[in-house]
Order: C-alpha cells, then sequence, then structure tokens
C-alpha cells in the first residue's frame, strides 16, 4: 500500500507538518488542495518550503509516517509521462528561487532550484552571459523541475543535455538526507556522478533543491534560418549533409505543417499541411556567423529549399517563440491530442517520420510531427480520441523499435498516460527497480513516476 | 583466496594461454603509473563479452577481489591490485566492431587504444574528442572508467558526453545494457553511473561512442610569458572574452625544460609561463581569434607568440604537452601528480600558492594544466632513495589538495580518485554523500568485490578485503 489510507494518519501528518518550524502555508484545506489534484489524486497537503533544510524535515516527516510527497516546481511536467500512484504531501519548491552565487569570471552559478529558466536567463543576460538551456515551458518552468525531467530544448544540439551542463547539485534523499554532488569546477571525477542520476530522475530519488550551472557568453551575433521544404526527404538531406560537416549549427529543429497548424507562421509564408520546416540557429563571431550562412543556404538551394528567411534579432526571436508555442497550441486545440517522444539513429529520422505519418493515415487520425533533428529525437503529435490511443501508441511503439530506437508517451490525457505503460522493458530494468528501494525503501517519493508502480 | 583449483577453472575457460600466475607476470601487473603497488593472485585475458561474464560468475561464486585493467596508465592508483585476487585484463578485447559516421556513433570494444580510434576516424573526417595525453596508449575501456578528459574537454567536454551506451558485465557475471544507440533513453542514467565510477560498479565490455566531425581548420598559438602569474591572467582573460579556444594549456618553466631534454619540440627554457593554443574553425574566424588572443596576452607582459599553421608544426608542438608526464619518468621515474581542479578565476592565486608550497617544503614542482578548465597537474618530483625527499613530497601534496578545496575546487578533474586520494574524500564529501555513493554500490555490487579499496573509502562495517602489502 503506498501512501496514507486513514484520516487519523492523515491529520497526524498535517499536525506534524504544521510543527515544522519556518514552513510557510501548510494548507490542508481541501479547496486549496484540489488546484494541486493531479492524476485524479488530491493531496492532503500543499506546504511551500524556502529553505532545504525545510524540505529535508518535510522529508523525514513523510518518510517516517509513510505519506507520498510530490516535489512540485512551476507543475508544468505534472501531467507529462507515468501517472502517480499516491499524493499526500505536494511539496513546492518555488520559493527556493535565489541566486546564490554568480561567478562571472568561473562562468557559474548557484542558484535555488525553484528558480525559473526564463528569471535566470534573464539576470544572466544583464552579465552578457546564458545557460544554453530552452527546454519547452521555460517561461514557467523551473530550473529543478527542468533538470529532474531531463527537459531539454534547441541548443541541446550544440551545448549537450542538462547532464553535460549542470556542474553540480544538493538534493534532499527520500529518507531526508542533505547531499552534495559535483561542485563548481567543469571538470570534476570524484566519486560517484550522482548529479546525472538525479537529473532526469523525475524526483524519485531524491528532491533537487540547489544547483550549480555552467554559463557561456552570450554570442556576438545571432541569426536564424527558416528553410521549407515540399516535403520531409529533402529536408532531411539537407540535415544529413550538416552531420557530416564542420558546421556547427546551434539548433536544428523540424516543424511539420500539422504540428504548426495551431500557431501563426514561423516565417512570411504560412506552411501547408504537407510542407515541413527547419528552423536553424547559428550563433557565434562575425565570420563564423557569415560563413554558416553562405554554406548552409547553398546546401539548402541543392535540396530544393522554398522561400529561404535569415532572420536576426527581433524577428528570430519571434521565430522561436512561435516554433515552442506550436506544442500548447496543438495540445490545448484538441484536448484528446497526445504527444510522445521518438528517439532514433540519426539516419532513421526520414524512415520515423513516415512511419508516423503512415500510422495516422491507418487510423484516420491527423499526426503532427515537431524534432531535433540533430539528435534523432522526434515528437509526434497525435490527434486521437482515447479509443484508438492505445493502438496507435503500441504502433508508434513498434515502429521505433524496429528503427533502433524507442517511442514514450509524454503529454496525454490522464487515462492514455495510464493505459500507455511505464519504461521500456530492458535488460537494465532491474537494476533501476533495486536502485529505487535502496534510495526511497518505503516508495514515498512520486510513486508511480517514471520507473510505473512499485511491482 | 586464490586456490590452484581456481587457476585451473580459469583456464578452462580462457584457454591456458590466458590465464598467467608466475611470480614474474605477477609483478608486472602489479603497479600502473602511480608509486602504488600490490600483487595479484592471478591475470586473465578474456577475449569477448562472454568469457568475461564466464569468468566473472566464477570470481562472484568464490567472492575474490577483481581489478578490471586496460593499459595501465592510471594516475592514482586505481588499477593496483592492493586486495591481491584477479587482474582482469581487457586489452585483448581491442577491436572496432563499427564506424558510422552518418549516425556519428562508434562501437568499440572497451581494449582499444585511444588513439587507435583515433587513426581509424581521422580519414573519415572524424573525432572522437576525449584525448587524455596517455591517448597513444591508454584504453577507451579505461578513459570511460575514469571519465578521462584531455586538452580538448575545454571546448568539447569530457568522456561521459561522448559515450551513449555500455555493455557491462556486473559483478555476478550479469550482462547489461545501459544507454544505448539512442538518445534521452528512458528511465535512471546508469550508464553516467558508471562513466568515471573506476571498475567499482561494472566491466564495460562495449562501448558506442558519440563521434564528430574534425574542425575544418586548426590552428597553434604558442605564447611564451616573462611571469607565471602573466600566463595565467591570459588565460582568464581569454575566457572571459567569450573565446573558447579547442585546447588552453599551460607549462611553466620547469615543464618546458623537462620537455625539450627529451622530446625537442621547441619550447623555450628560460621562460617562466608558456601557453599551448589551439584555435579551431574556418581560416576568416581564425585570424579574428588569433588577433583578439594576442591582444589579450600582450597585456599579460607576453615576450612571443608563434603560431602554427601546417600539421608538421603542430604535431611536434603537440607531442611536447603530450609527452610531458613520459619526458618527466625519464628524468625522475618516480613523482606526484597532482589532479586538482578549481574555480576558473582561482587558477592565478591556486598557482602562486603552490609555488610557495614548493619552497616551504623543498620541493621541485613542475606545472601543466588544462588551464581554460581551471585543471591542475603540478608534478611534485622526488628521488625515490631520499626519504626525506619522498616524505616532503607526498605532505607537499596533501597541502596542495587541501589548497584546491579551499580554493572551491575538487580533488580530481579527471585523474580519478583511485587509491591515492582515498584518504581525502572525507575532507571532500559528507557522510551523507558517501552514503548515497554506497547505495549505489550496493546495488551493482553487494559483496564489494569489483576493484575494492578504491574510490569510496570503506564505510566502518564494510572492509572484509583487507589491503594487502606485500613488499616488492
Amino acid at each position: 500500500m503506498i501512501g496514507l489510507s486513514s484520516s487519523s494518519a492523515r491529520t497526524d501528518l498535517a499536525q506534524r507538518l504544521t510543527e515544522i518550524s519556518g514552513l510557510g502555508n501548510v494548507s490542508t484545506d481541501r479547496q486549496m488542495t484540489k488546484t494541486y489534484e493531479v492524476d485524479g489524486l488530491v493531496p492532503t497537503a500543499v506546504v511551500f518550503a524556502t529553505t532545504t533544510e525545510q524540505v529535508s524535515r518535510v522529508v523525514r516527516a513523510g518518510n517516517e509516517s509513510g505519506a507520498s510527497i510530490i516535489p512540485w516546481g512551476s507543475g508544468s511536467k505534472q501531467t507529462v509521462g507515468p501517472c502517480l500512484s499516491a499524493a499526500d504531501i505536494v511539496l513546492c519548491l518555488k520559493p527556493i528561487n535565489q541566486i546564490i552565487e554568480l561567478n562571472t569570471s568561473n562562468f557559474s552559478v548557484e542558484i535555488g532550484a525553484g528558480l525559473s529558466n526564463a528569471a535566470l536567463q534573464k539576470q544572466m543576460g544583464k552579465h552578457n552571459l546564458f545557460f544554453p538551456f530552452d527546454p519547452l515551458y521555460l517561461e514557467t518552468s523551473t530550473i529543478g523541475g527542468e533538470l529532474a525531467t531531463n527537459a531539454s530544448g534547441p541548443w541541446r544540439a550544440a551545448y549537450g543535455t542538462a547532464r553535460d551542463i549542470v556542474l553540480g547539485i544538493t538534493a534532499v534523499t527520500p529518507t531526508g538526507d542533505v547531499i552534495h554532488t559535483g561542485g563548481r569546477t567543469m571538470k570534476n571525477v570524484a566519486g560517484i556522478d550522482l548529479c546525472k542520476l538525479l537529473i532526469g530522475s523525475w524526483g524519485t530519488l531524491g528532491i533537487i533543491t540547489e544547483t550549480v550551472l555552467r554559463l557561456f557568453p552570450l554570442p556576438k551575433v545571432s541569426r536564424s534560418l527558416c528553410l521549407t521544404f515540399a516535403g520531409i526527404e529533402d529536408a532531411f538531406r539537407l540535415v544529413h549533409r550538416l552531420l557530416s560537416s564542420p558546421l556547427t549549427p546551434g539548433a536544428v529543429e523540424l516543424i511539420d505543417g500539422i504540428a504548426g497548424r495551431n500557431s501563426a507562421p514561423i516565417s512570411d509564408s504560412p506552411l501547408a499541411e504537407d510542407e515541413v520546416q527547419l528552423l536553424i540557429d547559428i550563433s557565434g563571431n562575425r565570420e563564423e556567423v557569415e560563413w554558416h550562412l553562405k554554406e548552409i543556404s547553398a546546401l539548402a538551394e541543392e535540396n530544393q529549399v522554398r522561400h529561404p528567411t535569415t532572420l536576426e534579432d527581433e524577428a528570430a526571436t519571434c521565430a522561436w517563440n512561435t516554433y515552442r508555442g506550436a506544442h500548447q497550441a496543438i495540445l490545448s486545440a484538441a484536448p484528446s491530442t497526445f504527444q510522445g517522444k521518438a528517439s532514433v539513429p540519426l539516419i532513421r529520422q526520414t524512415d520515423m517520420f513516415k512511419a508516423i505519418k503512415e500510422i495516422g493515415q491507418k487510423y484516420q487520425v491527423a499526426a503532427g510531427i515537431r524534432g531535433h533533428c540533430y539528435n534523432g529525437i522526434l515528437y509526434p503529435y497525435v490527434v486521437a480520441g482515447d479509443d484508438h490511443a492505445v493502438n496507435i501508441i503500441n504502433d508508434l511503439k513498434k515502429a521505433a523499435a524496429d528503427l533502433g530506437g524507442f517511442f514514450i508517451v509524454e503529454s496525454a490525457p490522464f487515462p492514455v498516460r495510464k493505459s500507455a505503460g511505464a519504461l521500456p522493458q530492458r535488460s537494465d530494468h532491474t537494476l533501476m527497480k533495486r536502485l529505487k528501494t535502496e534510495f526511497d525503501p518505503n516508495n514515498i517519493l512520486n510513486p508511480g513516476k517514471l520507473m510505473g508502480d512499485a511491482d | 583466496m586464490v586456490t590452484e583449483s581456481f587457476i585451473k577453472e580459469l583456464a578452462k575457460i580462457l584457454g591456458r594461454e590466458n590465464v598467467l600466475s608466475a611470480r614474474k607476470d605477477l609483478l608486472a601487473y602489479s603497479y600502473d603509473s602511480t608509486p602504488e603497488r600490490g600483487i595479484p593472485e592471478v591475470i586473465v585475458f578474456p577475449h569477448n563479452t562472454a568469457q568475461v561474464s564466464a569468468v566473472m560468475k566464477a570470481i562472484h561464486r568464490e567472492k575474490i577481489p577483481v581489478v578490471p585493467r586496460g593499459a595501465g596508465t592510471n594516475l592514482s592508483g586505481g588499477t593496483v591490485p592492493t586486495c591481491g585476487g584477479v587482474v582482469l585484463e581487457l586489452s585483448r578485447m581491442n577491436r572496432i566492431l563499427e564506424i558510422d559516421t552518418a549516425n556519428r556513433r562508434a562501437i568499440v570494444e572497451p581494449g582499444l587504444v585511444n588513439l587507435d580510434l583515433q587513426n581509424a576516424l581521422a580519414p573519415l573526417g572524424f573525432v572522437f574528442p576525449p584525448d587524455p595525453a596517455s591517448q597513444k596508449s591508454s584504453t577507451l575501456g579505461g578513459n570511460v572508467g575514469e571519465n578521462a578528459g584531455g586538452p580538448h574537454c575545454l571546448k568539447y567536454g569530457v568522456t561521459s558526453k561522448y559515450v551513449c551506451g555500455i555493455e557491462v558485465v556486473l559483478a555476478d557475471g550479469e550482462i547489461v545494457e545501459l544507454g544505448g544507440n539512442v538518445e534521452d533513453i528512458p528511465g535512471y542514467d546508469l550508464r553516467a553511473l558508471l562513466i568515471g565510477a573506476e571498475g567499482i560498479l561494472g566491466i564495460a565490455t562495449k562501448l558506442v561512442l558519440n563521434i564528430v566531425p574534425l574542425p575544418k581548420t586548426s590552428w597553434i598559438l604558442l605564447a611564451v610569458f616573462e611571469t607565471l602569474d602573466g600566463a595565467s591572467q591570459a588565460v582568464s582573460d581569454i575566457i572571459s572574452s567569450g573565446i573558447v579556444p579547442g585546447a588552453l594549456e599551460l607549462m611553466d618553466k620547469t615543464s618546458c625544460w623537462v620537455i625539450e631534454q627529451s622530446i625537442s619540440a621547441g619550447y623555450p627554457t628560460d621562460a617562466e609561463g608558456v601557453l599551448l593554443i589551439e584555435l579551431e574553425g574556418l581560416g576568416d574566424s581564425l585570424n579574428r581569434q588569433a588577433k583578439d588572443i594576442s591582444e589579450i596576452c600582450r597585456k599579460n607582459k607576453m615576450r612571443e607568440l608563434r603560431l602554427a599553421k601546417t600539421t608538421a608544426e603542430k604535431t611536434i608542438l603537440w607531442q611536447g604537452r603530450r609527452g610531458f608526464f613520459g619526458a618527466v619518468a625519464r628524468l625522475c621515474p618516480q613523482y606526484v601528480v597532482m589532479d586538482g581542479t578549481v574555480p576558473r578565476n582561482k587558477m592565478v592565486p591556486t598557482l602562486r600558492q603552490i609555488g610557495k608550497i614548493a619552497e616551504q617544503y623543498k620541493v621541485t614542482i613542475a606545472n601543466v594544466a588544462h588551464a581554460g578548465d581551471g585543471n591542475l597537474h603540478p608534478l611534485i618530483l622526488f628521488d625515490v632513495n631520499n626519504e626525506q625527499e619522498k616524505k616532503a613530497a607526498h605532505e607537499a601534496g596533501k597541502v596542495i589538495l587541501k589548497t584546491c578545496l579551499d580554493m572551491g575546487g575538487t580533488l580530481t578533474g579527471e585523474h580519478g580518485i583511485g587509491l591515492e586520494k582515498l584518504g581525502s574524500m572525507k575532507t571532500m564529501f559528507h557522510p551523507a554523500d558517501l552514503a548515497a555513493m554506497h547505495h549505489v554500490k550496493s546495488i551493482f555490487d553487494p559483496d564489494s568485490i569489483l576493484n575494492p579499496g578504491k574510490l569510496l573509502p570503506a564505510e566502518e562495517d564494510n572492509s572484509h578485503h583487507e589491503r594487502k602489502e606485500i613488499p616488492v
């Protein structure tokens, strides 16, 4: 049994939480807790922590009374991936949002994990620096939440994922201990690398409360290229020419006409449903940027590009915002839409793209696609009713597996996520299960997330 | 305890020719690149994953300590078999299984030497960015075990960024795949746990590596400074200006002199500080970078700037830096090499402090550094037959590490904890941090047979493999 079952246990828990000194806003009022309902579960208490120490005390209290704890940043990923199986305490981390130490000569910043990505970038921008990490919901989402879910965005093409640019993490373990991993140096091999383990663990092994991030100087010059193609073959032929060249674009993103149809056009010319667009970032010093623009434009011409557009300053920012906004636009337009992630070998992206379209046709549903072309990652958006969703998901899983990759469901209505299953079963599955049990013997941290229900 | 019958069992699995237990062989595998020593009881040479698995099953049944080993170039004592037992030598598993440039992947066995992979990739226009100075002899399995760095990690990042998947044989012989060929494999990042775990969690038997296209052009600048302060300040200024060179290496006067004694790379032997700066990109951009860098260096008392554009010129300059440890060993076979890494703005004060420590302990210290990353390699030289010097060198080493920690740095940037820095782990980490690492260890290797006594200081109740002090 996971979580608290009796009402007396819930009352005791609420009492214990109010006794934790300094903990603001312990709310057990149902009207309040109801706003934190997730996966059909209404928490007993919602608490706001302002320090790592408070997080530690809440987790200790939860662990001792067997109450499940749901760490909560801005909530943007709460309805992504496998469902929760219990939710007694929602632990809000947004108040832990200080910039603790900015070191502009080391190019690092230590922050509270509740700081939002946008707020961080704004502060860093004042020093001509940035953190090259741009997941989808960056206006609202907290850095802690983005790290916990191993979120990523277009810049991963040039800078890698969170695991490559996070230098250190302070976290609270499921038993309430505060641990520090990594540090503030560019290189560090002291001890087992728990930093990368915590990133992407979805709060099931520990709650990230503070982190040290690696910063980079803002590029001197930035341009964006928006390239439209009649079909996927032309677009990916260009991508593969880039991938085997010494060119180093900052980001190479793909969107098709269906994924883009609920938002404004990215460039002046609207995208037809069967067209695809590449949005490419080029940043560096003036000579590098000019060279890249020239070379990439020439390659695009060779591959029958339509309406190539070079964007800069506000026009470029606007194009990227529109591109990012397409995700929420398509999900909001039809509530039954689900979005998943297919990861395949780079040269299999065209095949995966086609397979997604074929599966859409088979079930007569619209299927839009976005993707990180430099990473072999495609995000299908399938506008499906609940009836077909399971079959479509199974077809997508099979298609990705046949190409040497995998498919998982991310944003989706509750019933779809519930039936979509958790992790693909691989040879390391037992190790992962044992790791969760070793770190969290009472299964109190985010039970059900990532690994699915304990079995 | 390795018995005669156990050795016979190993010979049955691997063939007699792949099992060594003669005294001379045991001695040959009793050390790495550090002064640490420990005699194994048997050395085995598996040729494939199935053999590694079969050997591990037998070892696991008998609960015998086992040290996985590549080329033995380890700089922290991590491959020294201090508890006796088995040395599992992976150098026979050295094949390139697949190079797939279109997918930017190379699949290799762990015993492949780093440079052998680079030599296979270069004609295809690709490179595996991690390039430890030992790349001529160190194996990729060892590079992964240590999460090795190298000069080019400044621009490209360290080994962990370039390892996508690892096939691993666990302590009980089970074969599992961590990560894989594609990105973002769902679940916990067990791949990252193995990288840099110094062989205490499992034995890598196959590696899926990320490879990237070679840059279009590269130049090398050799900047010569009147003072070490000037050279290290120039590094800080270059980084702060936003230029990210391919590599940014610092050498002091002693290091240059040592290198010139055996390599003749053309380094000046009378300058206090020298920077080796590699620029990457295309012609026009390189001109701009070179101009900006030379201005910065001039402000920091640079007395000379040389530019190398041809392959021959560049190769000789790199040979000097890469051959440094070997050159030192020729002059002074015993040395203590430090790997402390500090925040980049602390490099100047740290180097100054190291200078003072050298004076105070009356030892000779040669400094090289992956300066752009704040990764310092002070080498403390001593005469092995002079007990007093030996003691002073080790004391100075401890003080240097303490200095790095006080500066907000770490014990090791790329060489690992191994045996050498084990005693300092409790200074750097809190008990809860170490307990979390022990949780991980207990999942992978509950009996603690994999490279026991390395990386993690023993928990109070978990030291059943006693270190064996064997005179060599």
